[in-house]
């Protein structure tokens, strides 16, 4: 019967163009970075210079400093909180527990204008100005929920009879969870660390509306580029931030392994149980 | 120092509106191996986390070596546990995992290397000290979880199920290691498990346990010959129940046969009563044919087979009597019988069984 | 015993937290969107309904539904383009699963703005495809695709369709293949087992990726200042420009309102779907 021969066919072809039309700005976006003139519709020839104009302008520089800073930052805190957070949901049995696991969602399917602005209202309305640690303040925001989830997934899989073991055996329940539970849960934290930076680092909404005077993160950077004049620099820093994002998750999914656990990095961001 | 090691002193456990522990009491001496035992959900396993201190009773209290526990938490108990699932810690390895508790101590790092080493050593693992639980098998890591327990010389250790995720023959095994290892560390075993095999082997004492209260408490041969209640003949290996009424002269009518049953005393003329016969104290010859299994002060009833299961080592019996009742009879084929014979169904027999093998259930 | 307040402690950084910087935050918007504007320009908190009232006035009144219906067939088109992708990797993707989706994750690893971009640089006048266009005679004059609807829409769809194939994918790849092979006996097409056994059964799936597309789409502006012009203005311009340009920050929270109280209504349903198991859960 030709049936099943040719429905994977038209998937097949159908998928196919999709990938193309997914890569092709891609492309377009990495060739003419390397283009030897201004133009962003011919290609002229080869050539470093928006790289080397990338790495000596000095604002330019400035912000790739800023977005890493804050990436960082918000890695480190937004882990740290979120983790907490996560096992003190999963473990306690109370209401106010069910009632944040709701409430920990809520950032995660709001708009992001929506939260930019909220956060410009009460940075103003606190009286604060402006500057790289509001933008820290609202990416860590956002951060805390995806490392909540990814972390909560986690969590499900293993069951307390290992704080319990750890408890009978003298731990008190603090150090049960510090010395047995963390580092059982390490490759969903460093996983979720890893996926908070790539998603400060590439920020854009948010860091929008909570950007001050000083240096403003890349992204915001690039809006500036776009509305005030072109040129394949800003391919040449999309091309690079790609590779950074692309690292950090691809770590994201490699650590598990390297922790010599037979677990799948996907699986461990996914909270997919082995 | 106190007598017994524990004392389970009238402890209730609810869970809301259920309740899991019923008005259990329990005595439990310095060195006895003492099993719970039952099926799931009766309770075993939440009598042994209270003893633990994972639970709270509700009502009642408990009293390890004399001193009451319910203001002790877990981990300033002197009580360790082996968890059904082994619950090792995947991030050490068996050094790591085996140090934990003397870590946790405070107990001087030579001595914990030697500690660990004789744990190690009691378990036969001395050889894969370095490796991670992930590279072990079943067996391998039920041994790691009781070293890490043992190593802290606790008073009374409790195992929950340990040898339920092993295969049979591992698990006959480990049961004489196991055995072996708490007669030559000498301290109190608490033993939950629903296999009544493995109990019936290992232990001193047997507590019985069904829907949170103890059924029956006694050595192995109390519990298995002189079942108290029905659910107890049940339980423990296979059972007859006959349903009977009392008859003057320490008799029971069953259907249209009469037993006598020794130490009726106390049951009325008139009254139901139940029995119990084991299978394999039931006893069946031929009619007419020489007497081999019938000895000659059993009580014997005629009977018809019914069917039969061939079982290598011998065969079991569905027999029906000429009262009526049914009767399950286990034969052994021994030395003694004839190596051509073969019972065949409809086959008229003799039935007979001596009458103190017959259990009275309350 | 102490051990129920053990866990609040580790409940109380996060959660506090987010009440105090996400919650709070909402209700300072929403209580702005009743101020007003003083002498100087700045936003002074009242009870006037002033805003809602400009919100429905009718020149706004389209950007509202214009940015509706955008977000609307962004969904569209990202389910009828995402589910047979989704499909085919799941189903016969084979061992080359991961990799695909590894391959398709990629291009969202271009910043936003940077992928939006060099849809402009493609699409312009004097772009790629214009260019070719014309080289290869099919076309006698460079085709108007920058500032039309179809321009922005493209560029939503090209900036939130993973967001629809994730989900998708895993709720194809979670259905048991038993299902369809069955239904292939019942319904003899495979047409109709699609609809009657497949959809029914991806559906959690389908409902996320909806969600996860739709919300963030209808707040979206950054395809529509790219990609297209006034006319094509949505809700999330007009916002960006009362906070920054127009400087009428209560008429902007006024909006941002409204868009939020059209937004809660799919965030509830999605939350409950969620917690009930009928929605795949982020």
């Amino acid at each position: 019967m030709s049936e099943p021969f040719y429905k994977p066919r038209f998937l097949r072809v159908f998928t196919g163009l999709v990938y193309l039309y997914l890569f092709i700005p891609i492309f377009i976006v990495i060739v003419f970075s390397f283009n030897s003139e201004k133009s962003l519709q011919v290609m002229q020839g080869f050539s470093f210079r928006w790289y080397s104009d990338f790495f000596n302008d000095p604002t330019l520089m400035d912000s790739l400093l800023t977005s890493v800073q804050i990436a960082v930052l918000t890695m480190v805190i937004s882990t740290i909180v979120g983790t907490a957070l996560a096992i003190g949901l999963v473990r306690a049995h109370s209401g106010t527990a069910k009632g944040f696991n709701i409430l920990m969602l809520v950032p995660l399917i709001t708009p992001e204008i929506v939260a930019g602005i909220s956060a410009l209202l009460i940075f103003s309305q606190l009286g604060i100005t402006l500057s790289i640690w509001t933008i820290v303040i609202a990416h860590i925001t956002f951060s805390i929920s995806y490392v909540t989830i990814v972390v909560r997934g986690r969590l499900a899989t293993i069951g307390t009879e290992v704080e319990d073991a750890a408890q009978d055996l003298g731990a008190s329940k603090w150090e049960s969870v510090r010395l047995v539970l963390v580092p059982s849960l390490w490759p969903a934290i460093v996983a979720a660390g890893l996926l908070v930076f790539a998603l400060s680092f590439d920020d854009f909404v948010l860091s929008f509306f909570t950007t001050g005077e000083d240096a403003q993160p890349l992204p915001v950077r690039i809006w500036s580029m776009i509305r005030f004049g072109v040129s394949p620099t800003i391919n040449a820093v999309g091309t690079l931030m790609m590779v950074v994002s692309i690292s950090a998750v691809a770590l994201a999914v490699l650590v598990p392994r390297l922790f010599g656990r037979r677990e799948s990095g996907v699986k461990v961001l996914t909270g997919a149980e082995e | 120092m106190a007598e017994e090691a524990i004392r389970i002193e009238n402890v209730t456990k609810r869970f809301g509106d259920f309740t899991a522990v019923d008005h259990v009491d329990l005595s439990i001496a310095q060195g006895e191996f003492f099993s719970l035992l039952g099926p799931s959900g009766c309770g075993k396993t939440t009598t042994l986390r209270m003893l633990a201190g994972f639970e709270v009773p509700t009502e009642g209290r408990i009293l390890l070596e004399g001193d009451p526990v319910e203001d002790v938490p877990p981990h300033q108990r002197n009580v360790n546990m082996v968890f059904q699932s082994y619950a090792l810690f995947e991030h050490l390895d068996v050094q790591g995992n085996v140090a934990f508790g003397l870590k946790r101590k405070k107990v001087p790092k030579d001595q914990i290397a030697t500690r660990v080493a004789e744990a190690l050593e009691l378990v036969d693992l001395s050889s894969r000290a370095a490796a991670r639980p992930n590279e072990l098998s079943g067996g391998q890591r039920q041994r790691v979880a009781l070293a890490r327990a043992l190593v802290n010389r606790p008073r009374v250790l409790l195992l929950d199920e340990p040898l339920g995720a092993l295969d049979l023959k591992l698990r006959r095994q480990m049961q004489i290691e196991l055995k072996a290892i708490q007669r030559e560390v000498g301290i109190t075993f608490v033993y939950v498990t629903h296999d009544q095999e493995e109990a019936l082997s290992m232990s001193d004492r047997i507590a019985v346990m069904s829907d949170g209260r103890v059924a029956q408490c006694g050595p192995p041969e109390e519990i298995y010959e002189h079942p108290r209640e029905e659910f107890v003949a049940g339980f423990i290996g296979v059972s007859n129940l006959l349903e009977g009424r009392v008859e003057p002269g320490g008799k029971v009518r069953i259907g249209e046969d009469c037993l006598p049953v020794p130490g009726l005393d106390g049951a009325g003329d008139g009254d139901t009563i139940q029995i119990a016969v084991r299978p394999e104290k039931v006893a069946v010859d031929e009619i007419g044919g020489d007497a081999y299994a019938i000895e000659p002060d059993m009580f014997t009833v005629e009977g018809e087979i019914e069917s039969k299961v061939y079982l290598g080592v011998g065969n079991q019996l569905t027999l029906k009597l000429a009262g009526g009742s049914r009767l399950v009879a286990l034969e052994q084929a021994t030395y003694r019988m004839r190596a051509d014979e073969q019972w065949e169904i409809g086959q008229k027999v003799k039935v007979g069984w001596h009458p103190e093998h017959c259990m009275l259930l309350g | 015993m102490t051990s129920k307040r053990f866990w609040d402690w580790f409940i109380f950084p996060g959660g506090i937290w987010i009440a105090l910087l996400f919650a709070v935050p909402l209700c300072l918007v929403l209580a702005l969107s009743f101020g007003h504007v003083d002498d100087f320009g700045r936003g002074v908190y009242g009870f006037t309904l002033d805003n809602y009232k400009d919100v429905f006035d009718p020149t706004y009144v389209p950007v509202l539904l214009r940015s509706v219906g955008y977000a609307l067939a962004t969904v569209i088109l990202c389910l009828l383009i995402g589910y047979p992708v989704a499909y085919f990797i799941a189903r016969h993707g084979g061992r080359y699963r991961y990799a695909l989706l590894a391959a398709l994750v990629i291009p969202f690893f271009v910043n936003y703005l940077v992928r939006t971009y060099a849809w402009v640089a493609l699409l312009s006048d004097q772009g790629l495809v214009n260019n070719l266009l014309v080289d290869l005679g099919l076309a006698q004059e460079p085709i108007q695709f920058i500032n039309t609807p179809f321009a922005v829409v493209g560029g939503l769809v090209y900036g939130y369709i993973i967001f629809m194939i994730l989900p998708l994918y895993g709720s194809i790849e979670r259905m048991d293949p038993s299902v369809i092979e069955a239904g292939k006996d019942l319904y003899g097409s495979p047409f109709r087992t699609f609809l009657h056994v497949t959809l029914p059964a991806t559906q959690a799936g389908i409902l996320a990726g909806c969600v996860l597309v739709f919300l963030p789409a209808v707040g979206d502006f950054v395809s529509a200042q790219l990609l297209g012009g006034p006319d094509t203005y949505m809700v999330g311009n007009l916002i960006q420009d009362q906070f920054f340009a127009a400087s009428n920050w209560p008429f902007g929270s006024a909006l941002t309102v409204i868009m939020m109280l059209f937004l809660a209504v799919w965030m509830v349903f999605y939350l409950r779907r969620a917690s009930r198991g009928e929605a795949e859960v982020l």
